[in-house]
């Protein structure tokens, strides 16, 4: 007894310890909620049978079912489009922010810190502005385009099918760029000065310097901004609840939101755990290339 | 834990000898807002009712249908509930909600046949009866009386037909100073399938056959007003709250939605509102409307179904106040005291008796979706209206034949 007391208080005992405590939490909280939604996947779900585990496996049935329902091209190529668009806009125009408070000017800092804002906001706040920006008959944004002259009619961002999805993106990058900007200066500041000064002395331009001292030196940042971007993209569910709900005619729908159609809007529990399963898949082969770009991470 | 106290207050009974009943206390799920329904008739109950104490709790509207089926699964479900119309079959159907018919063939308040077809229908499934209807609603044309006249349009003739309807929103439609012609919803939800069916009643079809000539004839009509801007292509996406909400603003000069507007209509619209049955397809078309509100149920499981009958008949007692008082249409054939905007409310009364329930079928939640998928899909010339139809009719068939 004493010498258990020791070890735990002071000594290999103690690691297994915390040890186990972190296994027990991720067990309970990840891994449990993981298996139980896979097996879901794999059974027919109502509502009424939620709370049993006693329910009809069906294999993969589940699966074809979700590829064969005719909105499964939509959804995955909407989805496509969401991730690739958001995460190339949100890190493009991030890293140009970054870039642009590492300069010194007065006042850089509190700027910077003030675009932190938008990333503070719950999305389904940011969601109900952009609505409002975003409406088709008194939307600012179509009184500032058709006052500036650049369209003659009214665009109807949120209702007309060819753009709704491209107002959620834009939306959606507005609230991924701080995020992207706030890691990634981070990165920019950890780069030594004089690493610069040395290129400078040896007569590399601006450019020359971006491309051969900051974007290799920036390899595990932006790796880690990739990766997160794609989860958290992934997991954006308030922003379109609150913008289009995935509408109109799917125009807009996307897998995380069509999961959730699936098993709270018809109630087809096991087709909705089918998709988030397909996604969770899809997240792990991102979160692994995560893992990989931080073991990479090194000290200058 | 509630069966220990249970036990306890048993035992404490016994001790005592005492005759007196404990008062019994029903637990109640509702909708409704601290200001609404079930809240202000709590005390008025329990006021008449001294032996029986109710405790209410809030679930929100769009939880309902889950937290239900959870709590039934749990054992953890309430003595009554409410639950909106097209929802009952699927709890029916499964066995949890209690058979009402004996208690009301005997009941002195509540007279099944006083009740509506269309709300009756709702609470029916297999023949027995599994709900009192709390009220009803249900969906007609709001008009601007004012700029009836102001564009030469007589605001004692509204639209009757669809022709009309349509004539109408093109004189009163006027783009220069952001009015439409007409304001409706056809957004992707139940509110869409909602106030589409009445319509596709009256061309000819319903629920469980949509792909008809009617169905192509509503969703090309509803087409022509969002294509030629005569509704905002917005309709698309707001509710019908929303879209009344631009008719009280005067953005749009007629509006297609139901009585629970009248409230803020009351405080928003500064101009004659008034209203008319919903436009027919044409001249002696059989007239249809949509049936909306909820009901009040039983659980199966309930411990105390005698007491909550009590309540469910002092509820249907106050059918004659919901106008007045909750901005519901009353259900059943009584005389309403009063009525405000009496005009208004006898539109409404009058549209009652075409209301049809949606379904019933206890996978009603697929069946809407895909009537609305359908309407989407047609709207937005993704398919036309005769391919979307077909593809809509096919899923519902996969339901009703599964």
């Amino acid at each position: 007894m004493q010498g258990i007391i020791r070890t735990i208080r002071d000594g290999s005992g103690f690691d297994i310890l915390l040890l186990g405590l972190a296994l027990v939490y991720l067990v309970a909280f990840s891994a449990f909620p993981i298996i139980y939604n896979i097996i879901m996947s794999l059974q027919t779900v109502d509502m009424f049978t939620i709370t049993s585990f006693k329910r009809p496996f069906v294999g993969l049935e589940n699966y074809s079912t979700i590829f064969a329902q005719p909105i499964a091209a939509t959804v995955l190529w909407n989805t496509v489009q969401f991730v690739v668009l958001s995460i190339v806009f949100q890190l493009s125009i991030g890293f140009g922010l970054a870039l642009f408070f590492q300069q010194d000017f007065p006042g850089a800092t509190y700027l910077r810190g003030l675009f932190l804002a938008g990333w503070i906001m719950p999305a389904l706040v940011v969601g109900a502005i952009w609505k409002w920006l975003f409406a088709g008959d008194f939307g600012v944004i179509n009184y500032v385009l058709t006052a500036l002259g650049l369209t003659d009619d009214r665009i109807f961002w949120l209702s007309d099918p060819n753009v709704a999805l491209y107002a959620v993106i834009i939306a959606n990058i507005w609230l991924g760029i701080p995020f992207n900007m706030i890691l990634l200066s981070v990165g920019l500041a950890s780069i030594p000065r004089d690493v610069y000064e040395a290129a400078e002395l040896d007569g590399a331009g601006p450019l020359e310097r971006f491309r051969s001292i900051t974007l290799p030196l920036m390899r595990a940042q932006l790796g880690a901004v990739i990766s997160l971007g794609v989860i958290f993209t992934l997991q954006q569910f308030d922003l379109i609840a609150a913008l289009t709900q995935g509408g109109p005619a799917d125009s807009s729908n996307v897998a995380q939101y069509w999961s959730w159609q699936l098993s709270f809007q018809t109630y087809e529990i096991s087709l909705g755990s089918a998709v988030s399963v397909l996604m969770i898949l899809f997240v792990i082969i991102v979160a692994a290339a995560y893992v990989r770009s931080t073991r990479h991470e090194h000290s200058y | 834990m509630k069966r220990i106290s249970h036990w306890i207050a048993a035992a404490a009974l016994l001790i005592s000898g005492a005759a007196q009943a404990e008062p019994v206390t029903l637990d109640i799920w509702t909708i409704d807002r601290p200001d609404q329904y079930m809240y202000l008739l709590k005390d008025e109950f329990e006021q008449a009712h001294p032996d029986i104490k109710l405790n209410i709790k809030t679930v929100q509207f769009r939880d309902m249908v889950n937290d239900l089926a959870r709590a039934t699964a749990t054992g953890e479900s309430p003595d009554v509930t409410y639950i909106d119309n097209p929802e009952v079959a699927l709890f029916a159907s499964r066995g949890l909600l209690l058979d009402l018919s004996a208690m009301l063939a005997e009941s002195k308040v509540i007279k099944k046949d006083d009740i509506f077809p269309g709300p009756l229908s709702s609470v029916t499934w297999d023949d027995k009866i599994y709900g009192v209807p709390r009220g009803a609603n249900t969906i007609a044309l709001y008009y601007n009386a004012d700029m009836f006249k102001a564009k030469g349009l007589d605001p004692d003739k509204p639209p009757r037909t669809w022709d009309e309807l349509y004539a109408a929103a093109k004189k009163l439609n006027d783009p220069a100073k952001n009015v439409y012609g007409l304001a409706f919803s056809a957004v992707a939800t139940e509110e869409g399938t909602f106030q589409f069916l009445p319509w596709l009643q009256m061309a000819g079809g319903d629920y469980n056959k949509v792909d008809t000539e009617g169905g192509e004839k509503v969703l090309n009509f509803w087409g022509k007003l969002i294509d030629e801007k005569l509704a905002s292509p917005d309709t698309l996406i707001r509710s019908q709250y929303d879209s009344t909400g631009t008719f009280n603003a005067g953005n749009a000069a007629m509006a297609i939605s139901g009585p629970w507007e009248l409230p803020r209509m009351g405080r928003e619209a500064k101009f004659d509102y008034r209203a008319a049955l919903l436009p027919v397809p044409r001249d002696g078309a059989t007239r249809a409307s949509a049936l909306g509100e909820g009901d009040n149920v039983i659980l199966a499981k309930s411990e105390h179904p005698k007491e909550a009958f009590i309540l469910l008949e002092f509820l249907y007692s106050k059918m004659p106040d919901v106008w007045n008082r909750f901005g519901f249409v009353p259900a059943a054939n009584v005389q309403s005291n009063n009525p405000n905007n009496p005009a208004i409310y006898a539109v409404f009364e009058e549209s009652m008796k075409y209301a049809r329930n949606r379904g019933p079928h206890p996978e009603w939640p697929k069946i809407s979706k895909a009537i609305y998928t359908a309407i989407q899909s047609s709207l937005t010339h993704q398919s036309d209206a005769k391919t979307a139809l077909a593809a809509a009719q096919k899923q519902i068939d996969g339901v009703l034949n599964d």
